[in-house]
């Protein structure tokens, strides 16, 4: 996290002349390598191939001496290498080299690989007879690269079918998830849908812009506005990377799933002291950790209140009060979704619900609702989930504390908003003593340069005099 | 049942009250990191270093998942093309250098 956020802050914060040094220096090494191999290419091509034939000349040890005469219309390196094959055979190769695995072919460049070969083959040759004839077909091939067997490019190929794949996955995904996000829109968002009916506007409202906004190829962002009660309703759709091939692999290890995400902001005077999240046992409890209104302001309900049907075991209320949990989660809300006999039946397709007025950041007052999306075909099973979004709206809307309830949170927020308050206090002072620092250090410098200046001068000064000095004297002397 | 409600009491609609969209705005550290650019720079840098073609060609594939899942095109651009620039330049190195690297 921290690397990546150094990096991070390497390439954006820091100036465009570093990036710029960085790809400069990219190019001028990618660009000096290939200059380096092209002359190396050229150089060490010719000998290749004068070094083959007489190589294959060389086998007849019947005749010595006519190799030696058929040799010498062949260039001076080949005939080099002559006179040291006789002698090989009844030694080790004369040639300093020792044995090949261990010397390095680039520390002899000068020296034509025609020796090479030579010494490999006199060496062998020296070893075994027999073996001389089956020795040229692997020195014919070291020399020269003719052989290519796919065996030795299995990382390449791998690499590259990988790549291939990989790309088309890409649009086999964002076209897989675009088709989703349609079927959603398309039973939800459209002409007589439940949206079109309770909001005067989705999206931006001109017919000209489509109803879904596309954030990358698995978030796709739905908006609509124009209700009572509420300002305004997000709704993101976070799909699974299905354009992304490593993603789908690691899937299989970590199920996810496509959740849609409403976040309805309420205006202002539309929302009394409402602090209260619903969700399976696991994700209460992060969600109490995690979020800071719940963790300040709610706790858990362990035991629901008295004498009345209340939402299945699998399902945890965090709240404020317990008699608002009572009054938001009404019976009819029971019955339709979070009962025990009809949560087993919709309540895959829930994940999690969280209303406050206390939100961390700009937008307080906000229903928050998250669902999970079922497959594109099946669109309607969560249309009673998506019903319970305008329900709520108006529940909360009208929805008024009572006195006791009222006074009691109103304690519980004053606390916090004084807490708030102080911390301001602390981080002003605290910025107006930085500031004070930061002006007497400013302060200091100035000073010191002055008075360097102002000695600076008085030296300048000093000198100026001693030279004029002389000079008078002199003149009149040639005079 | 929750519509009625709602549209016997009035139609909830309210077109005056409606607010044009106006896109969230996030700044750079609220995005979600890029794990692919950051590994892919990493492996980059060790393809070129040690010369392992194995890196070089990884630092080739997580360049092209930063791609596939940059939603910001400015921000993480400066990072994909730099792990980019360093996985071509491990592969060159490896595959047109000095000939100890293992050839296939």
């Amino acid at each position: 996290m921290v690397a990546v956020r150094w990096t991070r802050a390497l390439t954006t914060s820091g100036s465009p002349r570093g990036d710029a040094v960085l790809f400069l220096v990219a190019f001028i090494s990618i660009f000096s390598l290939l200059t380096l191999e092209v002359s190396r290419c050229s150089a060490l091509a010719s000998p290749h191939f004068e070094g083959f034939d007489p190589d294959a000349e060389e086998l007849d040890l019947d005749l010595a001496g006519e190799t030696l005469v058929s040799a010498t219309p062949a260039p001076p390196p080949t005939s080099l290498s002559r006179p040291s094959s006789p002698e090989s055979h009844h030694c080790p190769p004369s040639a300093p080299p020792p044995p090949s695995d261990l010397w390095d072919e680039d520390e002899f460049e000068g020296i034509p690989p025609a020796a090479h070969p030579q010494d490999q083959r006199a060496s062998a040759a020296a070893a075994d007879d027999p073996a001389l004839p089956t020795s040229t077909p692997s020195t014919a091939e070291s020399p020269t690269p003719a052989s290519f067997s796919l065996r030795s490019y299995t990382l390449e190929i791998s690499c590259v079918t990988f790549l291939i794949c990989f790309t088309l996955n890409y649009f086999i995904g964002k076209r897989r998830n675009e088709a989703i996000a349609l079927a959603w829109a398309s039973k939800f968002a459209t002409m007589d849908s439940i949206f079109d009916k309770n909001f005067s506007i989705l999206s931006t409202g001109d017919g000209k812009t489509p109803l879904l906004l596309k954030e990358g190829p698995n978030v796709f962002k739905f908006y609509a506005s124009g209700r009572r009660f509420c300002q305004g309703m997000f709704a993101t759709m976070e799909l699974l990377s299905r354009h992304d091939l490593i993603s789908l692999a690691l899937n299989v290890v970590f199920r996810k799933k496509d959740t849609i995400t409403f976040e309805v902001v309420m205006k202002e005077d539309c929302m009394d002291h409402v602090v209260l999240a619903l969700a399976r046992k696991k994700m209460a409890k992060a969600m109490h950790k995690e979020k800071k209104d719940l963790q300040r302001f709610a706790s858990p309900m362990v035991t629901p209140p008295a004498g009345r049907k209340w939402v299945a075991d699998e399902l945890t209320v965090i709240s404020e009060l317990k008699e608002v949990a009572g009054d938001i989660i009404t019976d009819v809300v029971l019955d339709q979704v979070f009962g025990d006999k009809v949560f087993e039946k919709f309540g895959k397709w829930f994940v999690l619900l969280h209303f406050s007025d206390l939100h961390p950041g700009s937008r307080k007052k906000n229903l928050i609702f998250k669902f999970v999306l079922p497959k594109d075909n099946n669109m309607s099973d969560m249309t009673r989930l998506v019903a319970l979004i305008p329900y709520f709206i108006d529940l909360i809307g009208r929805y008024k504390l009572s006195s006791h309830a009222h006074s009691k949170t109103e304690a519980a927020r004053a606390k916090a908003a004084q807490e708030a308050y102080k911390e301001l206090q602390n981080a002003r002072q605290e910025a107006l003593q930085k500031k004070k620092a930061e002006r007497k250090k400013m302060m200091e410098e100035v000073e010191a340069k002055l008075t360097a200046e102002t000695l600076r001068k008085k030296e300048e000064k000093e000198r100026a005099r001693q030279l004029k000095k002389p000079g008078p004297k002199v003149k009149m002397l040639r005079r | 049942m929750k519509e009625t409600t709602s549209s016997s009491v009035s139609d909830p609609r309210q077109p005056s009250t409606a607010k044009p969209y106006v896109p969230p705005t996030l700044s750079p550290q609220d995005l979600p990191i890029d794990y692919a650019g950051f590994i892919a720079v990493v492996v980059g840098v060790v393809g070129v270093t040690l010369r392992y073609k194995i890196c070089s060609w990884l630092a080739i594939i997580f360049c092209a998942q930063s791609l596939a899942n940059m939603k910001n095109f400015e921000n993480d651009f400066k990072q994909l093309s730099m792990a980019f620039m360093f996985g071509v330049m491990g592969l060159v190195t490896i595959y047109l250098g000095p000939r100890p690297a293992k050839k296939g």
